[in-house]
């Protein structure tokens, strides 16, 4: 029940509008939590075969990339890699999913990812350089699956603090207390009744 | 038994001439007979590709020259690699006797730096002071020469250079300008110095060199659908219409293409790895056992720069292949894979 309550009219008025209000913002929320959970599960389902694409991809790479790094000399590699002629830009704008604003990355790349000549190098290393590549597409997406997973979940868990907090504290206290200053306002009503019935029986007599 | 099957076999079908011999080398030579028996043998290094784990690896070494130690990153190793393969161009330097050899060894370090030097001086990066010191020219006076822009201290052939791949990098401000025009330079160089030196081996060396980096480049350029078609280094014996013909046709007829060429093997072995498994390891693995059993043919002569110019490459390839097996065994990759770039 809450507390420093006055048991009047005035504010059970106030309360029956509170716990209405609350009624409906529990119902809202109860929405907002079913729906980011419906929009959690439909990303967790993308995200793992995608991270599963990745984690390949990028593993082919590396053990390309080493195999071409070791089979080379240690000044070439340097040479070859010292100054690379692809350009890559991102570009992060801000959707809004269940008013949570999720990251929605778009990329720019241009220029060609093989940036050394041929006589010093590994062809390997081509195959590496071209593995990565074709990797920052599933890269990119994965990285932005797992940001609006992540924000999702930090709201998802915020809303069903609130929508807890409402079902089992806010709405019963308010609930009781209704009952509580009903409970005295009838009490109240009842003496005055007394009273006059009292006063009644005194003037008849 | 593993004596007779390690022994060389020359195949005189397959390798040009390496010409005639020089008494000057008699020393040289039996110094490096000497020190070829101590070269790693193919079961160590298959002992090596098979170990447990990168620290048995490294323990297989501790019977060698490449005894390393408690090693436990690959890290620690690198720099000893590194040392010792100074050591060998330091050793071979001593033991030959015209100088214009050394020079055109030591001209793959010089070029070496020079890509890194252009590249950082003309896309505005710090020169930086992390160059090799094995070239003909101190890693010093080469910072120094960049520095200063002073180019008038370097030798003609790197000022050329200089020249071709400047011009070359502002036709469309493309730093891969500067690698196309100092390899052509380079392999140009290369070829000239043979023939001022009168040595068949290194020109064929040369030569053949040109021949499996245009093979090489061919095969990139034809898995990446590039179309770009003048990066071919003239002077191999393969002509560069051939080479640009196979740039033009499907894998499957780009094997007969080589059928008269001591490559054939090398492009049926490698173009089939590469077609089906989308790697160059076979390709770029026979090409170097095609270069090194060339120069195992240098032991047809008692003496002459050969041995001595072969034992230097095989060494090198030999580190080189410590590094790879090393590397691959620090980070756990199949077995096979090593295999598929040294060969079983």
């Amino acid at each position: 029940m809450l507390e420093n309550i006055n048991a009047t009219r005035m504010q059970l008025l106030q309360l029956r509008r509170r716990v209405a209000l609350a009624t409906r913002g529990h119902r809202l929320l109860s929405e907002k939590r079913d729906e980011i959970s419906r929009q959690l599960i439909r990303i967790a389902r993308l995200i793992q075969p995608l991270r599963q694409r990745v984690e390949e991809k990028l593993l082919d790479t590396f053990r390309r990339f080493m195999l071409a790094r070791a089979s080379m000399e240690p000044e070439n590699v340097k040479a070859a890699l010292q100054v690379p002629t692809k350009k890559f830009t991102l570009a992060i704008e801000l959707a809004n999913i269940m008013n949570v604003k999720v990251p929605k990355m778009t990329k720019e790349i241009e220029g060609d990812i093989i940036c050394y000549g041929f006589a010093t190098t590994s062809g390997e290393m081509d195959v590496a350089l071209l593995s990565l590549e074709k990797a920052f597409d599933d890269l990119i997406e994965l990285a932005e699956k797992e940001k609006q997973a992540r924000l999702l979940a930090v709201e998802l868990q915020m809303t069903r603090r609130r929508v807890n907090v409402l079902e089992h504290i806010v709405i019963p206290d308010i609930q009781e207390t209704i009952k509580y200053i009903f409970g005295k306002l009838a009490e109240v009503e009842r003496d005055n009744i007394s009273r006059l019935m009292k006063i009644a029986d005194m003037i008849r007599s | 038994m593993t004596e007779l099957t390690e022994q060389i076999v020359l195949n005189f079908n397959k390798f040009p001439s390496i010409g005639a011999e020089n008494w000057e080398y008699a020393f040289a030579c039996a110094q490096v007979r000497a020190l070829e028996i101590g070269m790693l043998t193919r079961p160590m290094l298959l002992d090596m590709i098979n170990a447990e784990n990168f620290q048995t690896a490294v323990d297989i070494l501790s019977s060698t020259e490449y005894a390393f130690g408690p090693a436990k990153e690959f890290d620690e190793l690198e720099p000893i690699l590194q040392t010792k393969r100074t050591e060998i161009r330091k050793l071979f330097k001593e033991l030959i006797v015209e100088q214009p050899i050394v020079e055109l060894i030591s001209a793959r370090e010089d070029f070496a730096n020079l890509r890194l030097a252009l590249r950082r001086k003309l896309t505005d990066k710090p020169i930086g002071t992390d160059y090799n010191n094995d070239g003909s020219i101190p890693a010093e006076r080469f910072e120094q020469t960049f520095e200063e822009e002073d180019y008038s201290t370097l030798p003609l052939y790197l000022r050329q250079a200089i020249e071709n791949a400047v011009l070359a990098y502002y036709q469309n401000k493309d730093v891969r300008q500067i690698d196309y025009a100092i390899d052509k330079l380079q392999a140009q160089h290369n070829l000239d110095l043979a023939i001022q030196l009168n040595s068949t081996f290194l020109l064929e060396l040369c030569r053949m060199q040109i021949d499996l980096n245009n093979i090489r480049t061919m095969l990139r350029l034809k898995f990446r659908e590039s179309d770009q078609r003048d990066l071919f280094i003239e002077g191999g014996y393969i002509s560069t219409v051939t080479l640009r013909h196979g740039l033009d046709i499907g894998y499957e007829a780009i094997v007969p293409l080589f059928f008269s060429t001591p490559y054939y093997e090398i492009m049926e072995i490698g173009v089939t790895y590469l077609t089906s498994n989308k790697s160059f390891l076979k390709l770029e693995q026979h090409c170097e056992d095609h270069l090194m059993e060339f120069l195992k043919t240098t032991s047809q002569i008692t003496a002459g720069h050969q041995p001595v110019v072969a034992y230097l490459l095989r060494k090198e390839n030999e580190i080189r292949k410590i590094r790879l097996i090393l590397t691959a065994k620090k980070n756990n990759l199949d077995a096979r894979l090593i295999l598929d770039r040294l060969g079983d």
